[in-house]
């Protein structure tokens, strides 16, 4: 608590000031986010474009921005506010990028979980007959923690950029893999410009609302039962609870429901991480104790969610699969059949 | 009136329609992780911001903390939704925060209301 002033105040600068000079909230300046599709040979224009807003391709990144801005925490009350703040605009904008990029290395299995669920989407979707676009190395970011944080006039300048870049493609239907970019899309956007005209939709809805089977299910490898952990921003912000338990259902997951679900659902602790690292901790391990006394898979549909519910992977014995990479072992086949590798 | 008045009046007349029931507080996750501080409830924010717009209180470091540590999870809407009031409490929080963080991201330590 102490010292809370300075740090929302240098985490407001950092992320505004970031934004400002790279367009990306962690300062990067390198293309990091297009990795995951390298071998889908998505088109780049199309009337479907498939928007991620480097939401999951961020996340090695976010947990190393996390971790140095805690190292940080202790020089805050040594040091003058003058010489933080200094330092702070330093570091982002000199040193950020490399040496996010280096200790992002370490975090193969974020990344590798990250770009998994990515593809997966892509590939069931492939599997419905909808084959979207990508805009690559184009691809903006929604401007969502600006919005969070209260930053109004940065989050309205976003908006219209991201606005106008989607619409340069020629779609007419956005597909969002991420709750907080939905949330943006749908009811944020249309505040801050005058007659937004994008069709919004998350994939799990358009995936519902094929309702057809799967031909093919590869069983092998994915849990019978899962719990699942509903995103707040998906339930009570969106209002979209059933799709993804439909979805489940035609994979033939059952689907088991924790004490807190649905539109009651409990929050990941993940929104408040940026700054206040402990709190979100402590608000996860609750939610992690939950739904860990339920069943040992936990599903999620939603990055912040993954990250901050992995943490107690270890400690609580249990496995958070992002629904992204269920439909990459069903779809995609990346992962051996057992019962096909064990035959002569 | 300039904008920032007329969401002060705005917030005002919102914060008053709250019946101080109180049932918003149980369900925060923020609360629940804090062992029980109230200031870290949604009600204990509208009060914070309320205090704050009437300045009765001073914005502080614990203060800081209390409304930017909202999770914006609409948890307490629900229930306030189900108690009849159906204030829209996170958007209030998150309105409070509009005012403050133009000048926090201005003022560092010595920002005010």
């Amino acid at each position: 608590m102490r010292s809370s002033k300075i740090l929302i105040s240098q985490a407001l600068n950092t992320i505004s000031g970031n934004m400002e000079r790279t367009g990306d909230p962690l300062g990067l300046k390198t293309v990091y986010w297009t990795r995951w599709a390298e071998n889908l040979d998505l088109p780049r224009q199309g009337p479907v474009l498939l928007f991620t807003a480097r939401m999951y391709q961020m996340l090695p990144y976010v947990v190393q921005a996390t971790e140095m801005a805690e190292m940080a925490h202790p020089l805050v009350p040594v040091l003058s506010i003058k010489t933080f703040a200094k330092m702070a605009e330093i570091a982002g904008a000199v040193a950020a990028d490399p040496i996010l990029r280096l200790r992002a290395r370490r975090a193969r299995d974020i990344r590798s979980r990250a770009e998994s669920a990515l593809a997966g989407i892509v590939h069931a979707l492939g599997d419905a007959g909808i084959h979207p676009s990508y805009l690559y190395e184009k691809e903006p970011y929604s401007g969502v923690l600006l919005h969070d944080l209260g930053m109004e006039e940065a989050a309205i300048r976003v908006a219209r950029s991201v606005y106008r870049t989607l619409k340069g493609t020629g779609a007419e239907t956005v597909l969002t893999v991420d709750p907080h970019t939905t949330y943006m899309l749908r009811h944020v956007f249309p505040r801050y410009i005058a007659g937004f005209d994008l069709n919004v939709r998350h994939y799990l809805e358009v995936l519902a609302d094929v309702g057809a089977v799967p031909k093919k299910i590869r069983k092998s490898g994915l849990p019978e039962k899962i719990v699942m952990h509903d995103s707040c921003v998906m339930t009570r912000d969106l209002g979209v609870v059933e799709p993804a338990r439909a979805v489940l259902g035609r994979l033939g997951i059952e689907v088991l429901e924790p004490e807190n679900t649905k539109t009651d659902t409990a929050c990941c602790g993940g929104p408040v991480e940026y700054a206040f690292a402990d709190l979100s901790r402590s608000i996860s391990c609750i939610r992690a104790k939950e739904l860990a006394g339920v069943c040992r898979d936990v599903l999620v549909a939603c990055p912040i969610c993954l990250i901050n519910l992995m943490k107690h992977e270890k400690l609580m014995g249990i496995r958070v699969w992002d629904m992204g990479e269920i439909l990459n072992r069903v779809f995609a086949g990346r992962f051996i059949d057992e019962s096909i590798a064990q035959k002569p | 009136m300039n904008r920032d008045d007329a969401e002060r009046k705005m917030l005002l007349t919102e914060f008053a329609r709250c019946r101080a029931c109180r049932f918003c507080v149980d369900v925060c996750p923020t609360y629940q992780a804090s062992s029980g501080v109230e200031s870290f409830s949604a009600y204990g924010r509208m009060q914070i911001i309320k205090y704050l717009l009437t300045g009765m209180l001073e914005f502080d470091d614990s203060l800081t903390y209390c409304l930017y540590s909202c999770l914006q999870c609409r948890r307490c809407e629900t229930i306030c939704k189900s108690k009849g009031q159906n204030l829209d409490i996170c958007e209030l929080i998150q309105r409070g925060r509009r005012l403050l963080s133009g000048r926090l991201a201005r003022g560092g330590k010595h920002a005010k209301l």
